[in-house]
């Protein structure tokens, strides 16, 4: 059953247009890719879903409700947390105090943020970081704070934006343990923009491609990474050839 | 209960930061005992009354980083509703403060909302000219005695009136407002660690990350700058009966609003402590400069420019004020 159900969703930023009558829905329990070239509106989309720019056109429903138009604040009380790429809460926080921001959104109480706080930095192993300030940590811990955050107003659906960019491979391999927790033990919907492409096709169910604001495919990653389009698009010559055993 | 356990924890500062802390309230609360000049005290009143001035103001300014420069109407509003209701009908100070702080909490309500569709400079340039239009207003209204003012007249009252706050003696005044400035620490020592204050410093550093995770970003804005005006309501109601002639351009004026704003962000704007270490440096700094240069050298407004030097000097250097020297110097050394 579908959780997500984005319906001919069409943003023009004056005379770009941004995101071209894009379709698809995406189920309950399911981990969903999003792809493409810079600038190919995928950051646009999640902003769209996430109620940051309205929509020139189109319809976004979520867990049977028109989202369509909502504030961005109103969106997530719903249950549909996102990750900016670069942004966590506050840098003047400490990574506790930063997941209790998005504790706060349940509760009133400090208490009750703490202890779900320490909860969701346990399981996102961080609680040796707790206490320091999110600006003094590396790339690779903010990005799971900002994980870590997210997780904090208990969503349905997560949207990961470039969450392994910037790392190196042990760290993507234990982002990518992280993101399957999220999705397998609390049972979070994923849907992630990444430009790595060992983490999309190892973790997602399925993938959706766009190229200058259109969806160019949707499928299963096998599928997908033999589709000419995206090849020609996106993947290049190079990374089939590379990776034709792992594809088929 | 879990609130008041909470506005009395200060457990996540350094001890040392505690034992001064603690040092001062002593010197604070035994002050009135040592030989003290009339000019000390009234210069120890101006501080303790800016001190609560800037934490109020460092709620919206400071951690909500919304720069305010509009908080005298919010003295005028407090000031003119005690004194008003003092004089027309006798009405005691402790109705009326908390009557002109309702007052001053809807007219922030009231411009508060479509002020907050600003952003940055122009959200500060708004605040000015509402602070502006009002002090204007009043300098009209022959009801609060237009450009004039209105007297309180000691006369009339048996001091020591603890009702209508009419003292003689200003040690009076300064343990009224020592209460206040105690009561104001630990209401901020709450605030800062409170789910409002935790969204108010996400939203300062980001509004799109901070709508994502669920805050209404401008109406937690327009809750904050009420409690600013709560807090600057109260001492502007202190204020009119301490000096007991009140006039717009010396409660309303723009002067009052920089001077606030200024003092929070020398100490060190969204650190509890910053507020009060603004204006213990630029109160007696303002008030003995005057005294000493302006009164006995003749050089009258250097005062003025020597405090303008200071402030230049601590943007350039350190935008977060002396707070945040102090807080580099320590992380430096914990590395």
């Amino acid at each position: 059953m579908a959780l997500l159900d984005v319906i001919g969703v069409t943003k023009d930023f004056g005379g770009l247009r941004a995101n071209d009558d894009i379709s698809f829905s995406l189920d309950k329990a399911e981990l969903l890719g999003l792809i493409g070239p810079n600038g190919a509106g995928k950051t646009t989309l999640f902003n769209c879903i996430s109620g940051l720019y309205p929509v020139t056109s189109g319809e976004i429903i979520f867990d049977n409700e028109d989202i369509t138009g909502l504030k961005a604040h109103d969106v997530a009380r719903r249950g549909l947390a996102r990750t900016f790429q670069v942004y966590v809460a506050s840098g003047d926080l400490t990574v506790e105090e930063n997941v209790m921001v998005g504790c706060f959104m349940r509760t009133r109480s400090r208490s009750e943020a703490k202890s779900r706080a320490d909860e969701i930095l346990e399981f996102m192993k961080l609680r040796d970081l707790a206490d320091y300030l999110v600006s003094e940590l590396p790339v690779a811990a903010q990005k799971r704070v900002t994980m870590a955050t997210a997780l904090g107003s208990r969503p349905k659906l997560l949207l990961l934006d470039e969450v392994a960019a910037g790392l190196n491979l042990s760290e993507i391999e234990d982002i990518m343990a992280s993101i399957r927790s999220v999705h397998k033990e609390m049972g979070v919907t994923v849907m992630l923009i990444e430009h790595v492409m060992e983490l999309v096709m190892k973790i997602s169910d399925r993938v959706i491609v766009l190229d200058y604001g259109e969806k160019i495919a949707d499928g299963n990653p096998a599928e997908v990474a033999k589709n000419p389009k995206v090849i020609k698009a996106y993947l290049g010559e190079r990374y089939v050839r590379e990776h034709a055993q792992e594809l088929s | 209960m879990e609130t008041i356990k909470n506005a009395l924890d200060f457990s996540d500062f350094p001890r040392l930061d505690l034992i001064i802390a603690v040092l001062v309230l002593v010197f604070l609360l035994l002050f009135p005992l040592l030989p003290f000049s009339a000019f000390a005290m009234a210069t120890m009143i101006q501080f303790l009354m800016f001190s609560i001035y800037g934490m109020g103001w460092n709620t919206i300014g400071g951690y909500g980083g919304q720069v305010d420069l509009g908080k005298a109407q919010y003295v005028g509003i407090g000031a003119y509703t005690t004194a008003v209701m003092l004089i027309r009908w006798d009405i005691p100070f402790w109705v009326s403060m908390p009557i002109g702080m309702c007052l001053a909490v809807g007219w922030s309500f009231i411009i508060g909302y479509p002020l907050f569709r600003l952003k940055g400079h122009y959200f500060a340039i708004a605040t000015i000219a509402t602070s502006l239009v009002l002090k204007a207003l009043f300098e009209v209204w022959t009801f609060v005695g237009a450009a004039r003012g209105l007297e309180i007249s000691p006369i009339k009252y048996d001091p020591p009136d603890f009702l209508r706050l009419i003292f003689k003696e200003d040690v009076y005044y300064y343990f009224v407002i020592l209460g206040f400035f105690i009561l104001g620490i630990f209401y901020i020592n709450w605030f800062r660690k409170s789910r409002l204050g935790f969204q108010l410093r996400c939203i300062k550093d980001n509004e799109a990350v901070a709508q994502s995770l669920g805050i209404n970003v401008r109406w937690a804005k327009v809750k904050t700058y009420a409690i600013a005006t709560a807090f600057v309501s109260v001492v502007g109601s202190f204020h009119a009966c301490y000096i007991k002639a009140i006039e717009p351009e010396d409660t309303m004026s723009l002067d009052i609003s920089i001077l606030i704003a200024l003092m929070a962000m020398l100490g060190g704007a969204g650190s509890l402590w910053g507020p009060i270490i603004g204006a213990g440096i630029l109160i007696p700094l303002k008030s003995y400069l005057k005294e000493w240069l302006g009164a006995t050298a003749g050089l009258v407004g250097i005062d003025l420019i020597i405090y303008a030097l200071i402030i230049m000097l601590v943007s350039a250097f350190e935008p977060r004020g002396i707070w945040g020297i102090i807080e580099k110097i320590r992380r430096r050394r914990r590395k």
